[in-house]
């Protein structure tokens, strides 16, 4: 029995190791008004391009290994193999993206409105000066869907057309986690510190295999359509700390389903409506994470041009999608790349 | 010895007592209305109306002497199980559209005539959303318990839309080796049940629609708006609903999903309170007949919906507007 748990404990290890990106990954820097510097891979196409580069953002607690998780499951290598130079970022605090120093000019907070204001704008003008593209794609997941609609929706031009993977803009639907990040969240989260959420990854990681219906299992992603271990590749080194004022700004969601600025100057979810960027929102049947209503009320909120794509087995899909399966499951590319690729391809610039 | 034992105890058990009557309508329809008194008669509360998904009958609500019906009778509640053309003894129906200009008029003048009014509403699916559409006008009500009830009428999924577009034929989820398992996509995905629940509602508690209701439901689905006979549409009305709500959500509803129910908080005038279960935290995601008849059911859903019949808190908190 020891022996056996050794074992599996050890193959688990194996299982979480670091897959580098691959030799044609290119890393740049973009630097934002406020003076941070943002990490960005670059993939060029692997064949004649076909469209505009695309921009791919992660979520919340993440970076941009969620969109090449490895050579199987990387959205960015599967977009440059259908002819779109793709380029993911990570935000400030996550990934190779600078962090909070305050020493170097960086002082805390990071808020959710540095995303929107400085890093998206920093990497569409550092994309769009490499390639020389007139304008970008981009496609969001979770929370990264959310930076978009905040950026269009205070004015931000440069995008052609916007992806949505998963993106809630509200959170209250009487569950009872709700109940519990409302009471406990605001006494115990500083907006000034960091929230070690990558660390807790990085221990449970190599334990995913000896738990078949845990809470990983039951809150991130569906085994039906994700492998434990591309679970565990995910959290070994796909994830990162969360900053304290991005919690806070986020779990304000969940206050009668505001999506706001911190400051409550700004409704993003009011001036949606003045979005004309065309979107594909898209939403995952048994996401537990961004539920369904949650995504679909941002895409309510759209001016629109808009598109609506609900990921299940009644609309065809081949198993049922929870939050991470939108961007690591083994038929993604097939389910929700492929369409989220034919929407982009649907609004390329005439 | 022990028949005697087990006659005592039964005699003993809070049973309701159940009674079936018909109820014809005024352009001379046929109805059923099933009445679960509790032993003491429940003359303490506000009578309690079921109202089940279009397509199906009693059973939603009473399956092999399990369900919603008996629980809330075994709790005092004088409970009424209705069912309006095409449901399960009824007459069967050319137009959903008579449920809220006909059939639930009838019912509640039986309910009234019994009762008093107003009643208290527990309104499921689609079906239950004609329910929401007649309450406060062709039906008087207290307070609603609503669940999965669409607002946003929207083509659930490609497999709802083809049961439809291909009649409503329930009969045909027995009839292939895949009825099965298309019926648990749309009705009961990953959810639990007691053994045999869902075999049983399949066979006994549907019923095939005819192709008035099928073709309806789908123009519904398809245009966002069901109009009615006296101008108005069900959009329309449920603007205008606004009786105290407590709304239950089923993430893995494939029939009427979560996204299309929930916009009754902010559309409707009214206080509506939404609650919604997780695998994450009650192991269950809940179906659309999961909410009824599944294995949590009593434990999660019965007892929030009584505490907000009785007007006390609850555990959601998904009040805000």
């Amino acid at each position: 029995m020891r022996l056996a748990m050794v074992c599996a404990l050890l193959s688990s290890c194996a299982a979480t190791r670091f897959v580098p990106l691959p030799p044609e990954a290119e890393s740049h820097r973009a630097k934002t008004d406020d003076g941070w510097e943002i990490s960005v891979t670059r993939y060029r196409p692997t064949g004649p391009p076909t469209g505009l580069p695309v921009i791919l953002c992660h979520g919340i607690s993440a970076n941009a290994r969620n969109l090449d998780l490895d050579e199987r499951h990387s959205l960015a290598r599967w977009l440059a193999a259908h002819g779109r130079e793709a380029w993911t970022m990570s935000v400030r605090g996550a990934g190779d993206s600078d962090g909070i120093d305050a020493e170097k000019g960086r002082p805390p907070p990071i808020t959710f409105d540095s995303f929107w204001r400085f890093d998206l704008p920093a990497v569409i003008r550092h994309v769009r000066a490499a390639t020389g593209a007139p304008a970008v794609d981009y496609v969001g997941h979770s929370m990264g869907g959310l930076v978009a609609y905040a950026y269009l929706s205070q004015g931000g031009s440069e995008l052609n057309a916007v992806a949505t993977l998963g993106s809630p803009t509200r959170l209250d639907w009487g569950t009872g986690l709700e109940t519990w990040l409302r009471s406990v969240a605001p006494k115990v989260v500083s907006p000034d510190v960091m929230i070690p959420s990558a660390l807790g990854a990085h221990a449970a990681a190599p334990f995913q295999t000896m738990v078949d219906d845990g809470p990983f299992q039951r809150f991130f992603y569906n085994p039906q359509s994700s492998t434990t271990a591309s679970w565990q590749r995910l959290m070994a080194y796909g994830t990162a700390d969360v900053a304290g004022g991005v919690a806070l700004q986020l779990i304000a969601m969940l206050d009668g389903g505001r999506f706001q600025s911190l400051d409550g100057r700004l409704d993003f979810k009011r001036d949606m409506a003045g979005i004309t960027t065309p979107v594909l929102v898209v939403a995952a049947r048994l996401d537990r994470v961004a539920l369904a209503p949650g995504v679909k009320d941002g895409f309510r909120a759209l001016g629109g041009p808009k598109e609506w794509l609900l990921i299940t087995r009644a609309n065809g899909a081949k198993g049922e999608y929870g939050h991470m399966d939108l961007v690591i499951a083994e038929r993604a590319a097939d389910e929700v790349w492929a369409p989220v690729l034919a929407f982009l391809n649907r609004h390329a610039p005439r | 010895m022990t028949a005697l034992v087990a006659a005592l105890l039964l005699a003993s058990s809070p049973e309701p007592v159940v009674s079936h009557r018909r109820v014809v309508t005024e352009d001379g329809a046929s109805l059923a209305l099933y009445r679960y008194l509790p032993p003491g008669g429940g003359g303490a509360r506000a009578p309690v109306l079921l109202v089940g998904e279009i397509g199906f009958g009693r059973p939603l609500f009473d399956l092999h002497r399990e369900g919603l019906a008996r629980w809330l009778a075994g709790r005092g509640y004088a409970v009424y199980v209705a069912e309006l053309r095409g449901q399960g003894r009824a007459d069967p129906g050319a137009s959903l559209r008579a449920w809220i200009h006909l059939d639930l008029p009838a019912i509640a003048r039986v309910i009234a005539s019994e009762r008093g009014e107003p009643v208290d509403l527990v309104a499921h699916g689609w079906g239950g959303t004609l329910a929401l559409a007649a309450a406060g006008r062709e039906l008087p009500v207290r307070r609603v318990v609503a669940l999965a009830t669409p607002v946003e009428a929207e083509v659930p999924s490609a497999l709802a839309e083809a049961f439809l577009a291909e009649g409503g034929h329930f009969s045909d989820f027995a009839a292939s080796p895949g009825g099965a398992w298309d019926f648990e996509l749309l009705f009961a995905m990953e959810t639990r049940f007691p053994p045999r629940t869902l075999a049983a509602l399949r066979a006994l508690g549907t019923r095939d629609l005819s192709r008035g209701q099928s073709t309806e439901w789908l123009a519904w689905m398809r245009t966002g708006d069901l109009p009615l006979d006296d101008g108005t549409t069900v959009r329309r009305r449920l603007r205008e609903f606004d009786r105290p709500t407590l709304l239950f959500l089923a993430l893995g509803d494939g029939f009427a999903g979560p996204e299309l129910c929930a916009p009754l908080r902010g559309e409707s005038k009214a206080d509506v309170r939404l609650r919604t279960f997780s695998r994450f935290e009650t192991g269950d995601d809940f179906s659309h007949v999961s909410l009824l008849l599944g294995a949590q059911a009593p434990s999660r859903v019965f007892t929030e919906l009584e505490a907000f019949l009785r007007n006390d808190p609850i555990g959601g908190e998904g009040r805000a507007r």
